[in-house]
């Protein structure tokens, strides 16, 4: 059983093993000055002293190698978005979660073995260092692709913000923000510009291949007198489906097959919108309509701009993928409910079931490694991790319920998952069966799926991939606010299947973080020192409120008899008084 | 509850009316007594004392009505915006006009003895001075009309203070129901009524009176801490219901007045100022006001006291010394020290009424 796994990685290897290669990136993390949308210039951080950072192109089956050297003042951690990392979860990237970062002026190499195609990107993973710039394409090329096209791009859509992240970061969960507004993006771009140009020659099938490598922004994708057909979602080969827009959320990737026209007689406007519903307060300033030019001829004029406000209806779970994969009865059902509110921090804060993610004191893939039996025990890993177990090739479903006002991309690390229902409303299990399952022999599989406001998705998967897998909402505010969980899978096979590089855990050393025992640290279930997460306010009286609220009461309990005390005629004294003194002077 | 009825409004409605009425009770009271032989004259002068009430009435509703339209029509939407610091400013001036008006309140009951006083301080001077005859003869319409007049702007300068911060529909059924219990009580003491379940009345609505001014202090001031917060947080409107943490001592997440559909709680509101959300700042000065008021209260009686004291002292001495033919005037400092209410074997000497009433004259009331 535990062979199949690495057998199963081995056999994609080999059926393309003819062309199989290394292919092997170095790359220098460093700060760089850039200006991409021409207003503002800032310090980013990019690879090699560039920015944008290089394109990665691999072909399935080849073994991608990244040689990271972190010269930032940061540590770092690159994630390859959409890559399985079937066995090799140790390579995966998110930090604290299966690796300590980076630290500053170390070395890290990710050795991954690619074992999938399609479009995908690649991140930075510690704090929301991607904002600054790190990030960029990670193309999966198959050698015999579904579809026939002669050539192809990559529009990388991103928002883009002229502060650092941390500077952000900081505003963004003071306790002067308890609405959680995000910070609001100063532009957009493509492929990190605001005037990027595509070359079309008549009677050519291109296929463009849409990343949103975002913090935040939803973008709405359309071209001015071009048809499209999606053909991929997510590495996802899907039947052709001809569509005038689509939406694509932050992590989200998309192909199209695109006709260039008969003649050059035009050029055309290519359509990235920002989704204004995303953003707390949209400035006059910023241009949500972002622009690329598909051009013919360079001499020949612009069509008439088709900028609106009005995209058809889409819904990715109507997409058919070309392999079909026919769902199972879960093993397990994890319901999660997203929302946001005030803590008892006071600041506004992410939960999944009213818990907020907060990194454990050890990397959770390490604590899986080294806890022994203990490790399918979700104690172990410290229940502001919010752990979820599954055991080995468990079909695993999750019903996410977005309990906010906005709209939240969810990602799962490792896996792509299916879209097995979806309804309005919130979810409660206790009230019976889930209502909103899609009957379907081949449902729509991706691994960003678009749960809206007020309503929940149904999704699912085997838990094939034994490792730590990060579940978390990809607006990366939301992140760092605590939008997520740790899928714990498999514990029971890791260790037989991962085996964690000396180096990584000398990086830990360097960094003063324990990288053996459970979430705090300690053997067993001993969890004295572990990170706690703010909880939620008890809305209920506490000492120093019964105490205010008594002598206020008291206060005004002496006011009242003050006043009936002085509202009581005096002639009783009075008039004693004036006795007394009367017998005085008749004594005279 | 506090949006169709403002608690304020029907109290200071109510004060006044009491006040105006209690004045036309003298007045008839004072006729019956003096005018009793001539039965037609009674009416006569009885009739112009309506007359004059009613008008006086009359002009006080209508400039008071006038002056709410138009600040509704014009005031209102002066100050979006910065909505939390006016709310809290005018909320501050009704307290203040509130608490001023529970005190003297509980004077009432000496408002018909200050009110006998200044009618025989009048016939004396009348008998020194002798005036002409027109004034005279409508002096029963003039004087309630004046007095009504005054008490009634006294009113509308009361309600301006406490308008600002109440919605224009909860003012019209104050006013109607303060005006009908002020008539209800000013004609109980017109027939003479207990003296002393009347003085309890007047107790009971002024520690009601100053519990609501105490509850507008607190909201007042969590009006103005909401201001500051939200410009802290960039708040795109005033709800959010969210609070300054650094300085809250208590955060219901039941009872919120701000929830329209627990009454209850809205009523508590009005009433003591209570929200589920208490800072340091508004249980501060709920406190503090309450001792404000005990201090005042406590220096008022014992001021009091001591002058009433003096003068029964006084008069005392003085009688023992001069015949009991001579009258004497009391001088009223001010209103605050008036006369010893309830006659007392001692006190009964130092009061004029009977010596200066009972005489079958004219009273010249210009001079009261």
């Amino acid at each position: 059983m535990l062979a199949s796994i690495k057998s199963l990685a081995l056999l994609a290897l080999a059926a393309t093993a003819a062309q199989a290669a290394v292919v092997t990136y170095d790359w220098n993390i460093t700060y760089v000055n850039a200006n991409p949308d021409g207003l503002h210039e800032r310090r980013v951080i990019g690879v090699n002293g560039q920015f944008p950072i290089p394109t990665i192109n691999v072909t399935l089956g080849d073994t991608l190698v990244i040689n990271v050297i972190n010269q930032i003042d940061q540590p770092t951690s690159l994630h390859s978005h959409g890559l399985f990392q079937t066995g090799n979860a140790q390579f995966d990237g998110p930090s604290m979660v299966t690796q300590c970062p980076i630290p500053p002026g170390a070395n890290f190499t990710y050795t991954i073995p690619i074992e999938q195609h399609g479009t995908y990107w690649i991140h930075g993973h510690n704090r929301g260092q991607y904002v600054d710039g790190l990030r960029g394409p990670l193309i999966i090329h198959n050698t015999n692709e579904t579809y026939k096209y002669d050539e192809e791009y990559t529009f990388a859509l991103a928002d883009w913000y002229h502060t650092e992240h941390e500077i952000m970061l900081e505003q963004y969960l003071s306790i002067f923000n308890p609405s959680g507004a995000e910070p609001v993006p100063e532009s957009g771009l493509i492929n990190q510009r605001t005037d990027t140009k595509f070359n079309f020659v008549p009677g050519k099938t291109y296929r463009l291949r849409i990343i949103n490598m975002s913090a935040l922004a939803m973008f709405h994708f359309y071209i001015d007198g071009h048809d499209m057909e999606i053909i991929e979602v997510d590495g996802i080969d899907v039947e052709r489906k001809p569509v005038t827009s689509f939406y694509v959320t932050a992590a989200q990737r998309y192909s199209v097959l695109v006709k260039a026209r008969a003649d050059a007689s035009q050029n055309f406007l290519v359509h990235a919108d920002m989704d204004p519903a995303m953003f707390d307060v949209v400035p006059p300033e910023l241009q949500l309509k972002v622009q690329g030019t598909i051009v013919y001829s360079e001499s020949a004029p612009l069509a008439p701009n088709g900028v609106t406000d009005e995209y058809e209806p889409f819904n990715d779970a109507l997409l058919v993928p070309v392999v079909p994969e026919a769902t199972q009865k879960p093993d397990q059902i994890f319901p999660l409910t997203a929302a946001f509110s005030v803590l008892n921090d006071y600041s506004n804060k992410a939960t999944f079931n009213d818990i907020t993610y907060v990194m454990p004191k050890v990397p959770t893939l390490y604590t899986a490694l080294t806890t022994g039996n203990l490790s399918s025990n979700p104690e172990v890993y410290g229940k502001y991790a919010h752990p979820m177990v599954v055991k080995h090739n468990e079909w695993v479903e999750i019903i996410i319920n977005n309990d906010d006002p906005g709209n939240h991309p969810f990602h799962l690390h490792g896996h792509v998952f299916q879209i097995v229902g979806r309804s309005t409303g919130k979810y409660d299990p206790a009230s019976g069966p889930y209502p909103g399952y899609i009957d379907s022999p081949n449902p729509s599989r991706r691994d960003t799926v678009l749960v809206p406001s007020e309503e929940n998705v149904a999704i699912r998967f085997k838990a094939n991939n034994p490792g730590v897998w990060l579940f978390h909402c990809h607006i990366e505010w939301h992140l760092q606010a605590g939008l997520a969980t740790t899928l714990i899978e498999a514990p029971e096979v890791m260790p037989s299947v991962l085996k964690i590089d000396p180096t990584h855990i000398e990086h830990c050393k360097a960094l003063g973080i324990p990288y053996r025992g459970n979430a705090a640290g300690n053997e067993g279930l001993n969890l004295d020192g572990a990170n706690i997460g703010p909880d939620p306010l008890p809305g209920t009286f506490t000492a120093k409120g019964i105490v205010a609220l008594v002598f206020t009461i008291i206060s005004a309990l002496l006011g009242l008899a003050t006043v009936i005390w002085y509202a009581r005629e005096d002639d009783a004294h009075i008039s004693a008084q004036v006795a007394q003194a009367k017998n005085t002077e008749e004594e005279h | 509850m506090g949006s169709l009825f403002s608690v304020p409004i029907y109290f200071v409605i109510f004060r006044e009316t009491t006040e105006a009425a209690v004045i036309v009770s003298v007045l008839l009271s004072f006729l019956s007594q003096v005018i009793t032989s001539d039965e037609h004259m009674r009416k006569r002068l009885a009739r112009q004392v309506w007359a004059g009430t009613a008008l006086g009435l009359l002009i006080s509703i209508a400039v008071g009505a006038a002056f709410i339209v138009v600040w509704n029509k014009y005031g209102n939407n002066l100050w979006a915006g910065s909505e939390g610091i006016w709310v809290g400013v005018f909320s501050l001036v009704a307290v203040v006009m509130i608490t001023v008006m529970g005190m003297a309140m509980l004077r009432t009951t000496q408002i018909q003895e200050k009110w006998k006083v200044k009618l025989s301080k009048a016939m004396d001077d009348e008998n020194q001075k002798g005036l002409g005859n027109a004034s005279r003869r409508y002096a029963m319409f003039l004087l309630p009309l004046i007095t009504v007049l005054r008490e009634g702007l006294e009113a509308i300068v009361f309600i301006g203070g406490v308008t600002f911060t109440t919605e224009s529909k909860s003012i019209p059924l104050a006013v109607v129901v303060g005006l009908i219990s002020g008539f209800i009580v000013g004609y109980i003491l017109y027939r003479g009524g207990n003296r002393m379940n009347l003085h309890r009345f007047f107790t009971a609505s002024t520690c009601l009176l100053l519990l609501l001014a105490a509850g507008l202090v607190a909201r007042a001031v969590a009006s103005f801490e909401a201001y500051v917060w939200g410009k802290l947080t960039n708040a795109q409107s005033d709800d959010g219901g969210t609070y300054d943490p650094r300085y809250n001592v208590w955060a219901l997440s039941c009872c919120d007045p701000k929830n329209n559909d627990l009454g209850g709680w809205q009523l508590f509101n009005a009433l003591f100022g209570w929200s589920n959300i208490g800072s340091i700042g508004s249980v501060v000065c709920y406190i503090a006001y309450w001792l404000i008021v005990i201090v005042a209260l406590v220096y008022m009686k014992l001021k009091h006291r001591s002058v009433a004291r003096a003068n029964a002292l006084r008069s005392v001495h003085e009688s023992s010394n001069t015949t009991s033919g001579e009258k004497h005037s009391l001088e009223l400092e001010d209103e605050k020290i008036a006369p010893v209410a309830t006659p007392t074997p001692a006190a009964e000497a130092t009061h004029v009424q009977g010596d200066a009433i009972g005489q079958d004259h004219p009273v010249d009331l210009k001079h009261i």
